[in-house]
C-alpha cells in the first residue's frame, strides 16, 4: 500500500515537503460531438491537494468539475495526461486508487431493496475488508452519526437526511486516505447539507485529504482551504482565498470569480482577434 | 478477475433480486399457481363440462318417410339412448331447429337399387359447431351402426346364414411404444416452447433491473468507484441472471410434472403409468443451461446499453419475440435434430429437449450444441464486458436518433448507428418483398431490377435528398492505376478460395437440393454469355458496392476501421438471406470493405466484386473445356489444391496493395 509515503529520504522533510495526495497533471478529456467534432470537457487541467486540506473546485454547471471528478475516481479514462491518488497512478492502478478513495455526491443512489447494515457491509466486502472490521466500524460510525434506530430498516424507507447519513458511511468504511466530494449539497435541504459540510471539516480534522466540488461561492468560502476555478474545461485560478483577493483586489468571492471568469474570455476574444 | 468479489457481487444482487416482490412473483409464485390451475382445474371444468352436456342430453325430431318395420326399428333404437328426446318431425321442425329447441332433424328415407335391393338413407342434420351438435351427432350415428348390425344380424339368421360371418376379419392393434415414450413426446413438442420462454421471462425481469436499473437510481457510479472491477460486476451480475433465469425454470418443470401426474392419474389414460422421471428433468435442465447462459449474456448487453428499465424492457421485445417462434418448432412435426440444426441457438436446444424426451438422442448433437452456444455466449459476454467499459455507454443521456429535421440542419449526424440499422432492416424487407416479386416474373430481368431500384436507387435519392455530396460519401473517386491494376491478382484468388471455402461447407452440412435447384437456376437464364455477365456480375457489382461499402459504411465509422470491417461483412452476408452462403459472403464482404477503406474509391470493391461474381459465370460457362477440367472434379467444382496457389497470390497481392495505398488516409 501506500508506496510514496515512505520513501527513506521522506524522512529527511518532514513537516518541510509532504506529498501531495492528489495531483493531477495536463488532464484532458475529450468526448466526440454528433457532427464528429471534438468537445474538451476538461482540458489540460493541473493541480494538486494535500493531507489535511480542503480544495474547492469550483466553476458553473458544465466547467468540467464533474468529469474531472469521474477521471479521479477512475469511472473515466482520460484522453491524455494523468492524475495520482496517494501515490497510485489512476490509469494504471485503478484498483489501487479506489481502495484509497472516498467518493461522495449529492445524487448518489442508494440499493433501497437492502437493508443498511447489508448494504454498509456490501461496500466493505468490496474493499476486501474482514467482517470484523466492518462491523466495528459500523458501529463506531453509527454511534458517530446517530444511526442506531435505523441501521435495520431497509433503506427504502428512510428519510433523504436518514440515506445521505448512510452514503456518507458508505463511502469512508474503508477508511480513505482521501475523499472526493461531488457537488454534495446539491438537492439537499439546508439541515443534510449541514450535516454535509460538518462531516467535509471532520475529515480534514482527521488528515484526510478533501477535494470537493461545488458551484455555490458561500460553501466554497466556507470550506475550503484552497479554491481551484474551473471554466470551460480550462483552470482559471488556483490559490488560497488570501491568495486570489490579493491577486484580484476583490474580497468577495463571487467578485473574484466573475473578475477571472471575464479574463479568460477576454484572452480568448484577443486570441481570437489576433488570427 | 477476483472470484470473491464476483461473489460479493452476486450474492448481493441475488438477495437484493429475491427481495423485489415482482420477480418473486413473476419467478416463484406464478408458476407454482399456474400449472395446477390451467392443467388441473381446466381438467377438472372440461370434464364437468362434458358431463353437463351428457345430462342435457338433446331433443331429435324424427322424419320417417318409409314406416316400415325397419325404419320403426331404427328409430326405437333412437329412443334409447339416455336424456335423448325423440320427437316425430313436423312442419315447425326447421324453426324450432334453428331457435335450438332441438338439436338434430333425423330423415329416413329409401330407395331400391338397379339390383332390386332396397337401402335406407339416415340423414343426420346437426350443428358441427357446437359441442352440443357434436355430442348429439356422435350418439346418433353410434346407435343407428348398432341397430343396423342387428337388423343385419336378423336378415342373416333368415336367410340360413351365420351371422359370425359379420366378423370373420378382426382387426386388432399393438401399440409398441410405451407409455413413458408416449408421453415424452407428448412432453417433447410443447415443454420446450414453454421452457424457453420461461426462461427468457424470468431472466428478462432481472436483466432489466441490473444495470439499466442501477442506472435509473443512479447508483452505477457508487459501484463503479468501489473496491470492485468492471468485469467483477459483469460477472457478477450475469451470475445472477443465470440464477434466476434457471430458478424460474426449476420451479416451472416441477410445477408442470406435478401437475402432470395429478392430472394423468385422474385420466385414466393408457399413458397413466407415465411420468416425468426426475432423470429427465435433471437432463433437461443440463441442456437448458448453455441457453440460460447464452439469453443471460445477450440480456445483460441489452441492459447496459439501455438508459432506464423502460428502454431496456423495450429492447429486449424482438429477442423475446424471435425466441418465440424460434422455439416454435418444436411443434413441427417433420423437423429432426441434425448436425446443422445443432449449430441455430435456440432452435438447437427445443429439438435436443424434443430428442431427449423421447430417449432418442446422439452425443454429437448435444456437443455441438452445448459448443455453439458457449461460442456465441462467450462473444456476448465479451461485448457486455465491453459496453461496460464505454464511457458514452454507460452514462449515455442524449438521443442518439434524429428527426428528418434534425438531419437536415446537422446532415452529418445522419450517418449513426441506430439509423444505419433502420435502413439495413428497411431495406433487407424491402429486398425480401419487392425483390421476391420482382424476380417471380423473370428472373433476370428481376434481378437487373432488383439491384438498381432496391439496392442503388434508394441510396442515391436519400443523398440527393439530404444535399449531400454522392461522390464524397459514396468514396465515388477514381482509384490509382497501380491499385486497380492488382485488384484482379486479389479478385481471381479471393474467388477460388472463398469457392472451395463453400464446397467445403457442402461437404460437412451438405446443401439441401432444392437449394441447389435455385441457385443453378441463375446460371441457366436463357441469355448470352455476356448478358448473364451483366446480370449477374456487373449490376451487384455496382448496385450492393453502392449500398454497402459506399452507403452502409459510413455508418458505423465511429467504432474505426476493424469493427466498420466486420461489421460490413456481417451485414453483406445476412442481407444475402442464405445460411449457406453466409461463411463465404462474410469473408468477401470483409475483403470488400477493407479495398474500400484502405485506398479510400470504392472502385476497387466493385472491380473486384463484379470479378468475383463474373468468375461464377465463367467457371459455370465453360466447365465443360478440357483446359477448366484440370482444376475442376465432378462437374463444377473445383480441386481442392487450386487453393493453395490461390492463397498465396492473395496473400502477396494483398500485402502488395497494403503497401501501396499506405500513404492514403483509412477513415477519412
Amino acid at each position: 500500500m501506500e508506496p510514496c509515503q515512505f520513501h527513506p529520504l521522506s524522512l529527511l522533510f518532514v513537516g518541510i515537503k509532504r506529498e501531495y495526495m492528489i495531483s493531477v497533471s495536463n488532464l484532458v478529456k475529450e468526448f466526440p460531438k454528433k457532427d464528429g467534432s471534438k468537445f474538451f470537457a476538461v482540458d489540460d487541467v493541473s493541480f494538486e491537494a494535500r493531507d489535511g486540506e480542503i480544495v474547492c473546485l469550483l466553476g458553473v454547471n458544465g466547467a468540467g468539475k464533474t468529469t474531472t471528478m469521474r477521471i479521479l475516481s477512475t469511472v473515466f479514462k482520460p484522453s491524455s495526461g494523468t492524475a495520482n491518488i496517494q501515490g497510485w497512478d489512476i490509469c494504471k492502478n485503478p484498483e489501487k486508487v479506489r481502495e484509497n478513495l472516498g467518493f461522495l455526491s449529492g445524487d448518489t443512489g442508494l440499493y433501497n431493496r437492502l437493508r443498511v447494515h447489508e448494504f454498509i457491509r456490501y461496500f466493505g466486502r468490496l474493499y476486501t475488508m474482514e467482517d470484523k472490521v466492518i462491523n466495528s466500524r459500523m458501529e463506531e460510525m453509527a454511534e458517530l452519526l446517530d444511526m442506531h434506530d435505523f441501521m435495520d430498516k431497509k433503506i427504502e424507507f428512510l428519510s433523504t437526511g436518514m440515506k445521505q447519513k448512510v452514503s456518507i458511511v458508505r463511502s469512508i468504511i474503508h477508511d480513505p486516505p482521501v475523499m472526493i466530494f461531488d457537488e454534495p449539497t446539491s438537492g439537499l435541504d439546508i439541515l443534510t447539507a449541514r450535516n454535509i459540510v460538518a462531516f467535509i471539516r471532520s475529515c480534514k480534522e482527521r488528515g484526510k485529504c478533501v477535494l470537493f466540488s461545488t458551484h455555490i461561492m458561500r460553501e466554497a468560502e466556507r470550506l475550503a482551504d484552497r479554491v481551484v476555478m474551473i471554466h470551460k474545461g480550462k483552470i482559471l485560478a488556483d490559490g488560497t482565498l488570501d491568495e486570489l483577493r490579493a491577486e484580484t483586489n476583490q474580497s468577495d468571492l463571487d467578485d473574484i470569480f466573475v473578475h477571472f471568469v471575464n479574463n479568460f474570455t477576454g484572452e480568448i476574444e484577443v486570441q481570437a482577434h489576433e488570427f | 478477475m477476483n472470484s470473491k468479489k464476483v461473489m460479493i457481487v452476486y450474492r448481493k444482487e441475488l438477495l437484493e433480486v429475491l427481495r423485489d416482490k415482482r420477480t418473486l412473483f413473476t419467478t416463484l409464485l406464478l408458476p407454482v399457481i399456474l400449472y395446477p390451475l390451467l392443467i388441473v382445474g381446466f381438467n377438472a371444468i372440461m370434464t364437468r363440462q362434458t358431463g353437463i352436456l351428457e345430462e342435457q342430453g338433446a331433443t331429435v325430431a324424427v322424419q320417417d318417410s318409409v314406416q316400415n318395420a325397419i325404419s320403426m326399428k331404427l328409430i326405437s333404437g333412437l329412443s334409447q339412448i339416455e336424456n335423448f328426446t325423440i320427437l316425430p318431425a313436423g312442419a315447425n321442425s326447421q324453426e324450432l331447429y334453428i331457435a335450438k329447441d332441438i338439436q338434430s332433424i333425423v330423415t329416413i328415407r329409401d330407395s331400391v337399387r338397379a339390383d332390386g335391393l332396397k337401402t335406407y338413407h339416415v340423414y343426420i342434420q346437426y350443428d358441427a359447431a357446437n359441442e352440443r351438435g357434436n355430442l348429439t351427432y356422435t350418439k346418433l350415428s353410434g346407435n343407428i351402426a348398432e341397430t343396423q348390425k342387428e337388423i343385419l344380424a336378423e336378415e342373416l339368421e333368415q336367410s340360413g346364414i351365420n351371422p359370425e360371418l359379420m366378423n370373420i376379419v378382426d382387426v386388432r392393434k399393438r401399440d409398441t411404444a410405451d407409455s413413458q415414450k408416449k408421453m415424452g413426446m407428448l412432453l417433447g413438442m410443447f415443454l420446450p416452447y414453454i421452457m424457453i420462454i420461461m426462461l427468457l421471462t424470468g431472466a428478462s425481469v432481472v436483466a432489466a433491473d441490473l444495470v439499466a436499473g442501477e442506472k435509473e437510481r443512479k447508483t452505477l457510479e457508487t459501484l463503479l468507484v468501489a473496491g470492485v472491477g468492471r468485469k467483477e460486476v459483469v460477472i457478477g451480475k450475469y451470475l445472477t441472471i443465470i440464477s434466476l433465469g434457471m430458478l424460474n425454470l426449476v420451479v416451472n418443470l416441477f410445477s408442470i410434472s406435478f401437475s402432470l401426474r395429478y392430472m394423468l392419474s385422474q385420466s385414466g389414460l393408457d399413458m397413466s403409468g407415465a411420468s416425468m422421471p426426475l432423470k429427465a428433468i435433471f437432463i433437461l435442465l443440463a441442456a437448458m443451461l448453455p441457453l440460460a447462459t447464452l439469453f443471460a449474456a445477450i440480456l445483460l448487453s441489452i441492459s447496459t446499453f439501455s438508459r432506464n428499465m423502460k428502454e431496456a424492457r423495450t429492447y429486449e421485445q424482438p429477442i423475446m419475440m424471435v425466441s418465440m417462434i424460434m422455439a416454435m418448432i418444436s411443434f413441427l412435426p417433420a423437423i429432426e435434430m441434425s448436425n446443422l440444426m445443432a449449430l441455430i441457438p435456440v432452435v438447437n436446444i427445443a429439438l435436443l429437449f424434443k430428442a431427449v424426451m423421447i430417449n432418442d438422442y446422439q452425443i454429437s448433437h448435444l456437443v455441438i450444441t452445448i459448443v455453439s452456444t458457449v461460442i456465441l455466449d462467450v462473444l456476448a459476454i465479451w461485448a457486455t464486458i465491453r459496453l461496460f467499459n464505454t464511457e458514452g455507454i454507460l452514462f449515455r443521456s442524449d438521443d442518439d436518433g434524429g428527426s428528418i429535421k434534425g438531419i437536415k440542419k446537422n446532415k452529418a449526424s445522419f450517418f449513426n448507428s441506430y439509423n444505419g440499422l433502420v435502413y439495413y432492416t428497411l431495406a433487407l424487407l424491402l429486398l425480401y418483398y419487392l425483390g421476391s416479386y420482382l424476380q417471380k416474373a423473370d428472373l433476370g430481368k428481376g434481378l437487373v431490377q432488383t439491384q438498381i431500384l432496391i439496392i442503388a436507387l434508394p441510396v442515391l435519392l436519400i443523398l440527393r435528398f439530404l444535399k449531400l455530396k454522392s461522390n464524397e460519401v459514396l468514396r465515388l473517386k477514381t482509384p490509382k492505376l497501380k491499385e486497380m491494376l492488382i485488384i484482379p491478382f486479389i479478385a481471381i484468388p479471393a474467388s477460388i478460395v472463398v469457392a472451395i471455402l463453400s464446397q467445403l461447407i457442402n461437404v460437412i452440412y451438405p446443401f439441401p437440393e432444392k437449394y441447389l435447384e435455385i441457385l443453378g437456376e441463375l446460371f441457366k437464364m436463357d441469355l448470352p454469355l455476356w448478358g448473364s455477365f451483366l446480370v449477374v456480375a456487373v449490376a451487384p457489382g455496382i448496385c450492393e458496392e453502392l449500398l454497402f461499402r459506399g452507403f452502409m459504411l459510413r455508418f458505423f465509422e465511429k467504432y474505426g476501421v476493424k469493427i466498420s470491417i466486420v461489421l460490413s461483412g456481417l451485414m453483406f452476408a445476412a442481407f444475402h438471406l442464405d445460411p449457406f452462403r453466409f461463411a463465404p459472403v462474410f469473408l468477401l464482404g470483409m475483403l470488400l470493405a477493407y479495398l474500400t477503406l484502405r485506398s479510400g474509391s470504392i472502385v476497387n470493391a466493385m472491380i473486384h466484386h463484379t470479378m468475383n461474381n463474373g468468375f461464377a459465370v465463367f467457371v459455370m460457362s465453360f466447365a465443360g473445356s478440357k483446359y477448366l477440367q484440370i482444376f475442376l472434379q465432378d462437374g463444377e467444382n473445383l480441386k481442392y489444391w487450386v487453393a493453395a496457389p490461390a492463397l498465396l497470390i492473395l496473400s502477396l497481392a494483398i500485402y502488395y496493395f497494403h503497401k501501396i495505398t499506405g500513404e492514403n488516409e483509412c477513415v477519412e
